[in-house]
């Protein structure tokens, strides 16, 4: 039966590459409707963002809970892009060493479900940093964007370079603004760790470390179609177990641990003769093999796995939020989060760090942090005024986030969130030290919260008003004083609203009407 | 002036800038003020769309072939600073932008480039400013200046405050430079109207912020001289300035001026806006520089109504 395995290839394939792309869409290219189409499939994202709101993230992981309960854990093979690129390490590895093939293991259960718990716990206590570490979507979309996307705009820049040459000015180049080098090497480090496994022990990592693998080999003991060995048919060849990526196939004794079955399909395609069957449960069970169930007993032993829960505050150390150091004044409250994500806190706890917003943010102002929403929230992005600010007519990055950590904003109400407040130390502002003009900040500022008002001289020095802050960073960012800037944005724990800008309607001075005035 | 009468006439410094860059780049270096041969001084136009205004003040001048010739390679540099719509006026008016590529190209220019070093992310300025579809549309080739490989050091040898900076390539490889700018408030240096929109032409600005701003745009004045400059006056931003917060910062003032002179425009311009030129600092001291001439009443200006 070769058909459902080429589906599988099929639908995998365009799942990969779908995703692939969302993350190294830097020119945005890509509507957001299709983001949402393949984001939605994604199973620990739609079922956070399920928890915090229905939306259509709902649907998917409606689609994915359905289909799962129908055919197994179809989705690891086929919609999940960091199943997929084990799928392709194996296949490396395959062409490396022809006579490479698989052997039935025991599955590791005990720690899987430990880990499944105790990620679970975490995460609903409020410390995401499991999830962060294990959650394959993620895991995924923080290898492309700290390893592959630097790739794909330096190739974009040389090969922009070499048209310009010839005239043909269409690819722009593009700075790379948001490396963090913490969230480069763990990535480094995921990645290898699922390359060595991958490409020694099949799909060990989703069924020892992926919590989606847990929840969905949970789900799947209990699918309506099943993969078995039909022992009438069945030639002992074991030309299934050599190719079954999850070792889950005893052909020895004719049976299938199902819930750690992958859904590749490889071992019907690989079967000779009539021996394998997928099939209904309607199927009479009495001829078909029984499922390994050494499982199941598992299951029970971890369900005091729960008291482990209890090491939390271990992990959960608070948040460096409070002081930075930097030269900036001891006031300054940092990390500042992004527009849409309600506060600090909240942020923290949902967002599970795939930096899609990262890779999405036209500006770049948005960088992995390493510590600073704690060790819980290692790598979770936070706006960086260094390196750029936010625009004021983008809510992009909120129309992105797939777990609702950044819920979606549209520009008016964005316009309306202030996610700090401007801060200003007069001492250090050039008009007041080189008692020269300046104005970068006011000139940069989108709603007037910083204006310049008549100092000494006829100079003019910034005011700010945090009224009408919406704490985008851009007086920060143009402040052209150094070490340390003479204005910032101190982050606001919890968002809140700023008031609209009010100008007055202004007088012209001339029309066309009149003489020139000179 | 051509190239040779230009190396002939042996201006100071500005030759050994320009024997730096000979053989690559055709030069524009800002020679002393001189007599033109232009019939006037400045043209001032109201009363029209722009595309009117500009056809009569060209027309005034004795047609672009005065400033563009045959074959040359121009670069215009617009405000494309903010990300704004048009109406806001932020940036220049597209509608002026889109008449002048259609002028050079008559005219028989090789290439027409349009860029400017922007503030805001540079896709959406060029985009929602209305400027990047118009150039398109009217022949031009719109290019961006967001990342300091586009720029290259240039000297300033009469810079008192700067004595350098890294100017965008393009300046530095065109035959014929068109400032326009639009007439804008501006908190920092009260004004942006053409020395000011030199700012964009360089990579670095926050070293002219902290080395006394007026001083630093007067100083890149003795330097780059543009062909010809255009403010817009179609839409004024009396406040809020640079980038404005809404449409009630604007005005409609349906004025367009031409100049060769960059210190003689802003000059008119800043009486315009309705603010005394004395109280742009870096008007007076370009003045005092011999950049150009603030004394208004011994031009030949030529005022037009549409």
């Amino acid at each position: 039966m070769q058909w459902l395995k080429r589906i599988r290839i099929a639908v995998a394939i365009v799942f990969f590459l779908a995703l692939t792309l969302l993350f190294l869409d830097f020119g945005n290219v890509i509507p957001i409707g299709i983001h949402g189409f393949f984001i939605s499939t994604q199973l620990v994202p739609s079922f956070i963002r399920t928890l915090i709101v229905l939306s259509s993230a709902s649907f998917g992981l409606f689609f994915v809970l359905v289909i799962t309960v129908l055919f197994g854990r179809v989705y690891c093979s086929a919609l999940c892009p960091l199943g997929i690129l084990q799928d392709i390490v194996i296949r490396i590895a395959k062409r490396l060493n022809k006579r490479r093939r698989f052997k039935y293991k025991e599955q590791h259960y005990i720690l899987h479900y430990s880990v499944f718990v105790l990620t679970g716990v975490f995460a609903f206590s409020g410390s995401v940093i499991l999830l962060n570490l294990f959650e394959p979507f993620s895991n995924y979309g923080r290898i492309l964007s700290n390893l592959v996307s630097p790739f794909v705009v330096v190739a974009n820049n040389m090969l922009g370079y070499i048209l310009g040459l010839f005239g043909f000015i269409f690819l722009f180049p593009i700075p790379i603004l948001h490396i963090n080098t913490g969230s480069v090497l763990a990535s480094l480090g995921i990645l290898a760790l699922v390359t060595y496994l991958s490409y020694n022990h099949g799909r060990l990592f989703c069924n020892l470390l992926c919590p989606a693998g847990a929840f969905l080999g949970l789900l799947s003991r209990f699918s309506f179609f099943k993969i078995v060995i039909d022992k009438n048919n069945c030639k002992e060849c074991g030309l299934c177990e050599r190719v079954c990526k999850a070792n889950c196939i005893k052909s020895s004794s004719m049976e299938i641990d199902f819930a750690a079955c992958i859904g590749c399909f490889n071992c019907l395609a690989a079967c000779p003769t009539v021996g394998m069957s997928y099939k209904g449960r309607w199927t009479k069970l009495s001829d078909t093999s029984k499922e390994a169930d050494g499982g199941r007993r598992n299951v029970l032993k971890i369900s005091v796995l729960p008291a482990l829960g209890l090491l939390m505050p271990v992990i959960r150390i608070e948040s460096t939020v409070g002081r930075i150091q930097n030269g900036f004044s001891e006031n300054r409250q940092h990390p500042i989060s992004p527009p849409g994500s309600l506060g600090v806190k909240r942020f923290s706890t949902l967002c599970t760090a795939c930096h899609l917003c990262i890779s999405s943010c036209p500006t770049q102002v948005l960088l992995p942090s390493f510590l600073e929403y704690g060790i819980a929230g290692v790598f979770q992005p936070k706006m960086n005024y260094d390196a750029s600010y936010c625009n004021f007519d983008c809510a992009l990055c909120s129309q992105v986030c797939p777990t609702g950590a950044i819920l979606p904003l549209d520009v008016p109400s964005k316009k309306e969130v202030q996610i700090g407040k401007v801060q200003f130390v007069k001492d250090d502002c050039i008009v007041v030290t080189k008692k020269k003009d300046c104005g970068a900040c006011s000139e940069h500022c989108p709603t007037k919260a910083v204006t310049m008002v008549p100092y000494e001289k006829k100079l003019m020095i910034p005011e700010i008003n945090n009224e009408i802050c919406v704490g985008c960073g851009a007086c920060e960012h143009a402040c052209p004083v150094r070490p340390s800037k003479a204005i910032y944005v101190s982050a606001n724990q919890i968002h809140q609203k700023a008031k609209k800008p009010q100008s007055k309607k202004t007088e012209p001075s001339f029309d066309s009407s009149q003489e020139f005035p000179f | 002036m051509d190239r040779r009468t230009f190396f002939r006439k042996g201006l100071g410094a500005s030759v050994i800038v320009g024997a730096a860059f000979a053989g690559k780049y055709q030069n524009l270096f800002a020679a002393p003020y001189e007599e033109s041969d232009l019939p006037f001084d400045l043209v001032a136009v109201k009363g029209g769309e722009p595309d009117v205004m500009l056809k009569k003040g060209m027309e005034a001048f004795g047609g672009i072939g005065k400033f563009v010739k045959k074959g040359q390679k121009v670069v215009i540099k617009p405000n494309i600073g903010w990300d704004v719509t048009p109406e806001r006026g932020g940036n220049t008016n597209p509608k002026l932008v889109a008449e002048i590529v259609r002028y050079c190209r008559t005219a028989g220019a090789s290439e027409v480039y349009v860029f400017d070093h922007t503030c805001d992310n540079w896709q959406r300025c060029y985009k929602n400013s209305g400027i990047e579809s118009a150039v398109k549309d009217s022949g031009g080739k719109i290019v961006p200046g967001h990342t300091e490989g586009y720029y290259h050091e240039i000297s300033i040898p009469h810079g008192k405050s700067i004595t350098s900076a890294k100017e965008h390539e393009l300046l530095l490889s065109s035959d014929v430079f068109i400032n326009v700018p639009v007439l804008k408030h501006h908190g920092g240096a009260r004004l942006t109207i053409t020395m000011k929109n030199m700012m964009g032409n360089v990579w670095d600005r926050g070293i002219w912020h902290r080395n006394d701003l007026h001083q630093c745009i007067a100083d890149y004045a003795t330097y780059r001289k543009p062909t010809l400059n255009i403010v817009d006056a179609y839409y004024v931003m009396k406040q809020n300035g640079p980038r404005g917060v809404s449409v009630e910062d604007v005005v409609t003032m349906k004025s367009l001026l031409i100049s060769t002179d960059m210190v003689a425009i802003d000059t008119a311009s800043a009486k315009l806006f309705g603010m005394d030129p004395a109280d742009v600092r870096y008007i007076q001291i370009a003045a005092d520089q011999k950049v150009g001439r603030m004394d208004l009443e011994n031009l030949r200006i030529k005022r037009l109504n549409v």
